[in-house]
């Protein structure tokens, strides 16, 4: 009688299929985690830090929309309501009017309104702004930076791949929960 | 025998390196021309705006040189001042510091809260407005009093001290308040008033900044109305003098001059933020010269240089004058002093 051959539990073909189980359900229960995590278990939606913002143009030339839906937007509570807006104005303004030459937005997006002297509103007509971020830069190199930029929800697709970010110099463009949709400005100069 | 199509394991490992090394070359080469695409397209906006030549300065204009420049130490640094001995005082977030024209530490009078402005009398007492109040000390730094805020919404940003009182820029309310030096408020400089004629102060953000001239006569910078106004310790307005314009004789932006000092002749100095100028004008407000244009200034020059200032700091300069008339400016961004000597003139 031969003697009795051992046993393994396992030979080693199952040994490295079982291995390559595990690590596959290990790999695949890691990759839910992080994209739960990420998600945070709430949908996402593209915004723009208006503290990263450069002010650079791109977001008015590379929406996939053919008005982008980046629009300028104005935190009134940090406004100076200045007389000479330099977000209004071109730098060396002719006349403080609004004849188109002396004016800064090449749409005739922002209106002015006398409040009492010397003190004027600003407001955005969002239906002509193109998010070009000219008032922005103006507003931010003399004034309080109370005009800055956001994504509208009301007009952005919300592509899974934002063409705006993938232009944008400083990495500006941010995915952000959709019940807090916007990054918006309450002092001078902060977010 | 037939030849075998195979490969030893020696070519597929030299195979496999060489393969992996080319995607390593074209990854590398698309992120670089990825990134240089991003950084043609910043460069090549078609909406940038255009400060055309008021980014620059005639190099003819610029009467000052500098003697001496150095980091000031001095955190969150906001006003300078001269006191006796031409000594220089910084006002910071914790303390103000007391620097000798090479830089060097003389002295430091800790705070409890930031100070937004400082100013030096005569006699050596030392006048530190935090945001709602100020704080007296003596020559040796030993506190001597605390002054009640005098309201709501109180934001100091300049004071100055002479025989009539001490005189404090009060941002958030528009309005300069003459001190007695118990500390007790006994007037209200610049607020609108018809029947004085005083059209007001109009302050966008905080830089309200306040100086005494030789003549006795308060001089306050209305930033919202691009001048300068002139009035008398009691209120009375004498003199406003000023225009809004980029071009180098005028004051720039939405809101100049943010601070303002009067040299020994009478002239006056002003500093602008947004265009970083420090610029001298005649007694009655013609232009001079520039002590030094946005170039001496680069960090300060660029948009959004301030953004991780605090509590409504945006940037800017300040400048104060010792007894022989050398300048001394102050970088709000970098914390960095300059002492500016006249140009000896050909």
């Amino acid at each position: 009688m031969n003697p009795p051959i051992p046993q393994f539990p396992r030979s080693r073909r199952q040994f490295l299929r079982d291995g390559a189980r595990a690590a596959a359900l290990t790999g695949l229960g890691g990759l839910f985690a992080l994209t739960a995590e990420r998600a945070g278990g709430r949908p996402r939606v593209w915004q723009i830090d208006p503290q990263k913002c450069v002010r650079c143009g791109n977001c008015a030339t590379h929406c996939v929309l053919e008005q982008s839906a980046v629009k300028c937007v104005h935190a009134h509570a940090i406004c100076g309501y200045c007389q000479l807006c330099t977000g209004y104005f071109e730098p060396e303004p002719n006349e403080l009017n609004t004849a188109a030459e002396n004016c800064l937005c090449p749409t005739a997006a922002i209106k002015r309104t006398y409040v009492e002297d010397p003190y004027y509103e600003y407001s955005i007509d969002e239906g002509l702004c193109i998010g070009c971020a000219k008032c922005v830069e103006g507003c931010n190199r003399f004034g309080n930076g109370s005009l800055f930029l956001q994504v509208r929800h009301d007009r952005c697709l919300n592509c899974n791949e934002c063409a705006i970010s993938k232009a944008c110099p400083v990495d500006a463009f941010q995915r952000i929960p959709a019940d807090h949709p916007y990054l918006l400005k309450t002092m001078a100069h902060g977010a | 025998m037939k030849p075998s199509n195979r490969l030893t394991r020696r070519q597929f490992l030299r195979r496999g390196a060489l393969g992996s090394g080319w995607v390593a070359v074209a990854g590398a080469a698309l992120t670089a021309s990825r990134g240089r695409g991003r950084a043609a397209a910043a460069d090549a906006n078609p909406f940038a705006y255009d400060l055309g030549n008021a980014a620059h300065t005639d190099p003819k204009l610029i009467h000052y040189e500098t003697a001496a420049a150095f980091a000031s130490g001095v955190g969150d640094a906001r006003r300078l001042a001269f006191g006796p001995g031409d000594r220089l005082h910084v006002a910071g977030k914790t303390a103000i510091t007391i620097l000798d024209l090479r830089g060097a530490k003389l002295q430091e009078i800790p705070l409890a809260a930031p100070a937004r402005c400082v100013a030096v009398g005569p006699d050596g007492m030392i006048y530190a407005g935090l945001r709602d109040h100020v704080e007296v000390f003596d020559a040796s730094g030993r506190k001597l009093a605390s002054w009640e805020s005098p309201g709501k919404k109180v934001w100091l940003s300049g004071l100055a001290v002479g025989e009539k009182g001490i005189f404090a820029a009060d941002a958030g309310n528009r309005v300069v308040l003459r001190y007695d030096p118990a500390g007790k408020v006994t007037a209200r400089i610049g607020e609108r008033n018809k029947q004085r004629n005083v059209p007001g102060l109009i302050v966008p953000s905080p830089y309200l900044d306040v100086a005494l001239g030789p003549d006795g006569l308060l001089r306050v910078n209305n930033p919202g109305r691009h001048c300068i106004d002139i009035y008398t310790p009691d209120g009375d307005l004498e003199l406003s003098w000023g225009k809004p314009t980029a071009a180098i004789e005028g004051f720039c932006g939405c809101c100049n001059p943010i601070a303002i000092e009067v040299l020994p002749d009478g002239r006056h100095l002003t500093c602008e933020k947004g265009l970083p100028r420090v610029k001298v004008y005649s007694a009655t407000g013609q232009f001079d010269c520039v002590v030094a244009g946005p170039e001496s200034f680069p960090e300060n020059a660029k948009t959004g240089s301030i953004s991780d200032k605090s509590d409504g700091v945006l940037g800017g300069l300040d400048a104060a004058v010792d007894s022989q008339g050398r300048i001394c400016t102050l970088d709000l961004v970098t914390g960095r002093v300059a002492v500016m000597k006249a140009k000896a003139k050909v």
